[in-house]
């Protein structure tokens, strides 16, 4: 490293957008940034979740703790969550988190009165705002369109069991539980580069060539009868399982395919909880590393402070 | 005057409730048992018959107290409810019955291992030889058996001159008769026939071919019959009413009851009390004794082997029903005998008490409490204790109950599984017991045992097996002497010659003895035997004959000095048996599935599916077939997920903390009282199952995770069977649980029985500061959350008028779950439970582990986004395991579970993990090397998804992004939350409480204690010359003293300390205070010259106390450092 840093211009081009579902290109950069993406996505991207549940009456089979667990974990919109305070520095209720500033109240009231089993579920949940309700799948195009969707099942009753409760939703963030995380999954991979030397298939057989894209436990590869070659058909299908590589060398034509990954192009794969969008969860995560570089920004006025941060000081302005 | 006392018409009733108005009948439930804290018993009442002289006989009922009920027993509620009506008892649907209710506690009678019954053993042990001057090693033992089950053991010693001796224990003494005389005494017979008998098992043409197959008998074995004669003539005893006169004198001090009968009633009745028991007949007595003989005799002249005792092939079980019937039997018979004196002393001292009267008689058999019979059963079953006189001829007095604890439904179902060998044998120093030996292979499982100190004496029987008892298969009892007859005329039918009126005089390779539950009742040629087991082997199994379906053909062939042979059969219960396929017989027959026992096993040709002939060749057909391989295991082994693939240890290892696991331990969880119950929040259905997992219905109570599980060494914190768990994951619920904790409180119970009544639960309306805790009814509020050392209910005391709050103990906060009282009494509630509920998340230090033998502890809870991730799925691993957890342990069957499940979870099916399959798969299609092996299936499950074939997938750095250097193997693997957890375990202390006597840091978690710094520590710090941490440890941290010594006589403990006098010493400003005067002299020598300060230990102190106390005067001699 010579100190001097390449400054470069990362680019994203989108590839698939749904409400619950992104994938896109991330070109010009480095995996410390595509891991730093991912990890804000899963865990620093803020949303809201109930967070304290008072109950009043609980006759259910399930006992309080487990059922303000599972209230924790519904995921509700969060659009708002990124304009919201944290209770914790809310100027507004002294911290007690019991504002509109910085929290939402839910209660919920549900008895089974006949013989049939009742199910309590997220839409028994009564909001004190309506833009934050528990996520509603049977909008969603995720395919998940059940003809009686009724939401997420919180607990069933039978007769004369009742359960009636508050609930306060927060601000919060993945760190600090996973019920803040507005990511289901995130994940990043590097572009592959498939090369195949065309000259070294010419002395495979044709059998083997049919064996060898059909080595590829995922679709990458395929045989073309009419030119009698192997192509590509999915580069980004490559798992990086070295299967083909592997059966090259036990065709005894070891580099008739060579796989490079680019060190500088991720794709990535992102899946939201639903409370909040998959793209604006990729914006906010991108806010919020912004933040989180400004903190690093700031000690380039800090300079007077040296005495302070010492060296690191230094090292953080680049030195 | 001749009384005779009898009992008659006993009945037990249904349990039910105690009311004060007597016609008020009302049921008892066992839930209610269980949450009251009382017994699930029934009255119990008998009539007790008096007949006077030849008068009328007089019947009068009396109670006999409350007796035990087993639940699901023909009198207990539960008998025939189907699963609804269960649930609304508030039992478990699959409620399985089989223990006792006592003080709510569940106990189960173990299954205890003893000696085949009726079966003369011939057995070398040295303990024979300190018997008396003269004997020998060798001897054979029967333990006979009554209808009753009651049981005396009868030894046959051989001496050394040739003779025998019949050894039997009365009142905890053992008496040794010469065989002759019992001989002579059983029938009338004369010396000939005597000696006919017994050398009818030599035949002199056999000896000329030197010794022919299957021959026991020597020459010698005649003049040891003249030797056994002499010794009866030599005491003058020539006729049996001689030997019956010579018994009757010597046996009358001990047989009580017939002192004042002549000899030969006596003699009569030894003989009948405590010879061959099981036999009502003396010429079959006569016989079996022959029989005895000629076995001991070879024996001895190593014409046969001696039987093992250690091996299954010569045991039984003790039943549960059995064990309480004779004690039952010895308390009845004590009390009677009781009562016989009660009444003898009345009539001799008192002269108002009149034999007519049945109030004086009703009033001596009251003092004599009859309740004490049905408490004494409840006594044993409470405690396991059996408190007896003659030790009922059992090995143990205690342990015979254990509790049946519910931690998780295999612990509970192992506790009726379970098959203990005895408390006896686990003191002993030889491993020889403990051994598993082949003779067992299908009764006990190889597999489930626990290592460590009970390590082969608590066995679990396999799946199949079962025990023969008084029902049959239909539920019908049996008629066993019916039974034995039809046994009887089949055998004559196949051409055995019947023993009576005369035994047959030929000995075993031209016919051999068949003996019918320990009776001989003839013999048959040895050409004729095989074809008839084989014939009665096929009555067994048709539904029309009367031969019962588990009989026992035990026959064991000639050989060479192999064991004894003969043909044995036994109906009797209590005997091992297990189902394997009859393949002997013609197809068109529908039933084929026959049961067999441990006895016969060994002489039989059970072929298994393991591809080979089990070395058989084609010289011994096989007759048999194993069901299924799986069969030999137990229920808890059959459950580990290709078990066959596992090194054998783990298997063990898996059934043992298969049993620790928390899982969902009752489906009435919310009906239960039980001391303490472990639950695990959101359980799931393992993806990898084996057959025997749906069979027994374990997703009725589940007891694990389906978790995904990354081998690699990852941060470190996964070194050394340690774990890391995704936090996430843990916060998403994994391994989630509680710990249901019950309190039971009884003012009864506390209180003397001077202020009982006087406390109730009411809490005090002046002191306000508890009152969010507690309602007004002195009990805390469901739900309410309760932290530790604060009150949680409150106890109101009328006469001193004062309240007194019951705190919770521990160091955590628990919340209120259910609070249950009891209404018997209806004025005062007197008797509550109260639930606590503790959360018990996973945290750092709790004990987790797959089913195979692989447990760890979770190091970390490491946070989502650092774990490493799949680039294709985006997956993140729920744990953590390291690499070097397979290559010594072999689980391979662990590797083999994440490759399926992880293809079952991508196919959306269970996936089947019985063991042994593919042996039976080669059998069946008799082609090995076409079929796939069982890595291929897996493998190509999971490429069809594109996936790798080995459940290897390429993973990202969590923390970097960048690709991990190797493929990780990751997949969904079962796994179990063991008990073991660190809140119930951790121990720490800074300063705190100390000894009242040393001074020194108490012991014990409870109570705050430190944990001791022991010799072998103190060794190691002297190793590395820590010398200083060491004094700081032992002195410092620990019991500290500065003493005063008195230099001059060197005492310790004569030095005192004196008020010094104040005196008004004007202090000057400016200068520091004068030296405080000393305040310590000595009392022995008066003065407070010589005075020092030592350093010291306390407990040393102590010591120089406790030496004066013992008139040891100690004395210090003080020096300087420099050692002046």
């Amino acid at each position: 490293m010579e100190g001097a840093s390449h400054q470069r211009f990362p680019t994203v081009k989108i590839r698939e957008l749904k409400d619950d579902y992104a994938k896109f290109e991330l070109r010009d950069t480095d995996a410390s940034i595509a891991n730093a993406l991912r990890r804000v996505m899963i865990a620093e991207v803020p949303t809201i979740a109930i967070d304290l549940v008072e109950i009043e009456v609980n006759s259910s089979v399930l006992n309080d703790e487990f059922i303000a667990h599972r209230l924790g974990l519904i995921p509700l919109t969060s659009e708002r969550a990124m304009s919201m305070r944290f209770s914790r520095d809310c100027d507004a209720c002294d911290g007690d988190g019991q504002c509109e500033y910085c929290s939402v109240e839910f209660h919920l009231r549900a008895k089974c009165l006949n013989d049939q089993t009742l199910d309590v579920t997220t839409r028994d949940l009564m909001s004190s705002d309506p833009s934050v309700v528990p996520v509603d799948f049977a909008d969603s195009s995720s395919g998940f369109d059940n003809p009686e969707n009724r939401g997420i099942i919180i607990v069933k009753l039978r007769r004369g069991q009742e359960l009636r409760l508050r609930a306060i939703a927060r601000k919060g963030i993945g760190k600090d539980h996973a019920k803040w995380s507005p990511a289901a999954t995130v994940t990043f991979m590097y572009e592959p580069e498939i090369h195949i030397n065309d000259d070294m298939l010419e002395t495979l057989a044709i059998e083997d060539r049919i064996s060898l894209a059909e080595s590829s436990p995922t679709k990458v590869y395929d045989y073309d009868p009419i030119t009698n070659r192997v192509v590509v058909v999915d580069p980004e299908a490559y798992t990086y399982d070295d299967e083909v590589i592997k059966k090259c060398e036990s065709l005894k034509v070891p580099g008739l395919i060579e796989i490079h990954p680019k060190e500088d192009s991720f794709i990535f794969t992102v899946e939201s909880t639903g409370a909040i969008k998959a793209s604006q969860l990729v914006l906010n995560a991108i806010d919020i590393l912004k933040q989180k570089l400004d903190a690093v920004r700031l000690s380039e006025d800090t300079v007077e402070a040296d005495d302070q941060f010492g060296e690191l000081g230094a090292h953080m302005r680049g030195g | 005057m001749n009384t005779i006392l009898w009992f008659g018409k006993p009945e037990v009733y249904p349990p039910q409730k105690e009311r004060l108005v007597r016609t008020m009948q009302e049921a008892l439930y066992p839930i209610e048992c269980r949450q009251a804290k009382i017994s699930y018993t029934g009255k119990f009442m008998m009539d007790i018959c008096f007949q006077y002289d030849d008068g009328a006989v007089i019947r009068e009922k009396f109670n006999f107290g409350q007796f035990p009920i087993m639940l699901k027993s023909k009198l207990c509620y539960l008998r025939n409810a189907p699963p609804k009506k269960l649930v609304s008892f508030k039992e478990e649907p699959s409620e399985m019955g089989g223990y006792f209710i006592l003080n709510g506690l569940e106990r189960v009678i173990r299954l205890l291992i003893l000696p085949k019954r009726n079966y003369p053993m011939s057995m070398v042990r040295n303990s024979f030889r300190e018997r008396r001057e003269g004997y020998t090693d060798k001897a054979v033992v029967i333990r006979c058996v009554r209808e009753d089950q009651s049981a005396v053991s009868v030894k046959l010693y051989y001496l050394s001159n040739g003779s025998a001796r019949l050894g039997f224990w009365i009142q905890g003494r053992e008496y040794l008769l010469p065989v002759g005389v019992i001989l002579k005494a059983l029938t009338d017979t004369t010396d000939h026939e005597i000696y006919i008998c017994l050398t009818s098992s030599y035949d002199e043409n056999y000896e000329k071919y030197d010794r022919v197959k299957g021959s026991v008998g020597t020459q010698l074995v005649g003049e040891r019959a003249k030797i056994i004669l002499d010794e009866v003539q030599e005491l003058s005893l020539f006729t049996r009413n001689q030997c019956l006169q010579h018994i009757g004198e010597h046996f009358q001090p001990v047989m009580i009851g017939l002192e004042n009968e002549n000899h030969v009633v006596v003699a009569d009745a030894v003989l009948k009390d405590y010879i061959f028991v099981h036999l009502d007949n003396n010429h079959d007595k006569f016989n079996l004794l022959i029989f005895m003989l000629q076995k001991l005799f070879s024996l001895v002249d190593q014409t046969s082997m001696p039987d093992n005792p250690d091996s299954l092939q010569n045991q039984e079980v003790l039943l549960p029903g059995h064990l309480i019937i004779i004690y039952l039997k010895e308390k009845l018979q004590e009390w009677l005998l009781k009562v016989k004196n009660l009444l003898q002393n009345e009539t001799d001292n008192s002269k108002k008490f009149d034999f007519n009267s049945l109030a004086d008689i009703k009033k001596v058999i009251e003092k004599n409490y009859p309740k004490q019979i049905s408490s004494a059963i409840e006594n044993m079953l409470k405690t396991g204790t059996l408190v007896t006189q003659s030790g009922l001829d059992l090995q143990q007095r205690a342990g015979m109950t254990v509790q049946a604890e519910r931690l998780n439904f295999l612990r509970f179902l192992s506790h009726f599984r379970a098959v203990h060998r005895g408390s006896s044998f686990a003191g002993l120093r030889t491993t020889s017991v403990r051994k598993l030996l082949p003779e067992s292979w299908g009764f006990l499982c190889p597999v489930h045992t626990p290592d460590g100190e009970p390590c082969g004496l608590l066995n679990h029987m396999s799946s199949s097996c079962r025990i023969t008892s008084y029902y049959d298969t239909k539920g019908n009892v049996r008629d066993f002497l019916k039974t034995r007859m039809s046994v009887l005329s089949v055998l004559v039918s196949v051409g055995m010659t019947p023993s009576l009126p005369k035994l047959v005089q030929a000995g075993p390779p031209k016919v051999l003895s068949v003996l019918l539950d320990g009776r001989i009742v003839g013999s048959i040629p040895s050409d004729l035997v095989e074809k008839a087991v084989i014939h009665i082997r096929r009555l067994k199994l048709s539904a029309t004959s009367l031969i019962p379906e588990d009989l026992e053909l035990g026959y064991i062939p000639l050989s060479m000095c192999g064991a004894y042979p003969g043909l044995f059969l036994s109906t009797s219960p209590s005997r091992f048996v297990r189902p394997v396929r009859n393949i002997s017989i013609p197809p068109e027959e529908s039933n084929k599935i026959e049961l067999i026992g441990p006895f016969e096993q060994v002489y039989m040709e059970i072929s298994c599916p393991d591809g080979g002939d089990g070395g058989r060749k084609n010289m011994f057909p096989a007759s048999h077939e194993e069901i299924h391989p799986t069969g030999i295991l137990s229920v808890v082994a059959n459950l580990t997920p290709w078990s066959d693939h596992n090194q054998s240890p783990r298997n063990m290892y898996q059934c043992q903390m298969g049993k620790q696991t928390m899982g969902f331990p009752s489906q009435t969880l919310n009906c239960r009282a039980d001391q303490k119950l472990y639950h695990l929040q959101t359980p799931q259905t393992p993806i990898v199952r084996t057959k025997a997992y749906e069979k027994y219905n374990i997703d009725e109570l589940p007891l694990g995770t389906n978790a995904i599980v990354a081998v690699l060494a990852y941060s470190g914190y996964d070194m050394e069977d340690a774990m890391v768990l995704n936090k996430s994951s843990v916060e998403r619920g994994m391994f989630h649980g509680h710990i249901y904790q019950t309190e039971t409180i009884d003012l009864t119970e506390q209180s003397s029985n001077s202020d009982r009544a006087q406390r109730i639960f009411r809490r005090s309306n002046l002191d306000k500061s508890s009152h969010h805790l507690i309602d007004s009814d002195g009990l805390p509020y469901v739900g309410q959350r309760i932290k530790p050392n604060e009150p949680y209910c409150s106890i109101y005391n009328e006469i001193t008028s004062s309240t007194s709050s019951t705190k919770l103990k521990g160091s955590e906060p628990a919340v209120v779950d259910y609070v249950a009282v009891d209404v018997k009494n209806k004025k005062n509630l007197q008797k509550v439970n109260i639930r606590f509920r503790r959360p018990r998340n996973p945290v750092i230090g709790d004990k987790f582990s797959s089913r195979h033998g692989q447990k760890g502890v979770c190091s970390q809870l490491w946070s989502d986004v650092d774990m490493p991730f799949s680039g294709v799925t985006g997956m993140r691993p729920d744990l953590i395991i390291n690499p070097h957890a397979f290559p010594s342990r072999m689980t391979i069957a662990m590797l083999l579970e994440s490759i399926a499940a992880k293809g079952g979870a991508l196919h959306g099916k269970f996936m089947d993990a019985t063991p042994f399959t593919s042996l039976l798969k080669e059998g069946n299609e008799g082609q090995k090397s076409e079929s796939s092996s069982l890595v291929d299936e897996l493998g190509s499950s999971l490429t069809a998804y594109g996936f790798n074939y080995h459940g290897s997938e390429v993973l990202y750095s969590g923390v970097y992004g960048t690709e991990l250097t190797c493929e990780i193997f990751i997949g969904p693997v079962y796994y179990q939350r063991l008990r073991h957890m660190v809140s119930d375990k951790f121990q720490v202390r800074s300063t705190g409480t100390v000894d009242q006597i040393t001074r020194q840091p108490i012991k014990g978690r409870k109570r705050g204690g430190g944990i001791r710094f022991g010799e072998m520590e103190r060794d190691s710090l002297l190793a590395h010359g820590a010398a200083y941490l060491l004094h700081d440890r032992l002195h410092t941290s620990s019991d500290h003293h500065i003493a005063d010594v008195c230099s001059i006589c060197g005492s310790i403990l004569t030095t005192s300390l004196i008020q010094t006098q104040q005196r008004a010493v004007r202090e000057i400003v400016g200068l520091p205070p004068g030296r405080i005067p000393k305040k310590v002299m000595c009392i022995a020598c008066q003065t407070s010259k010589g005075m020092e300060t030592v350093a010291m230990p306390y407990v040393f102190r102590y010591l120089a106390a406790e030496l004066a106390a013992m008139n040891i005067k100690m004395t210090l001699q003080l020096s300087n450092e420099a050692g002046g």
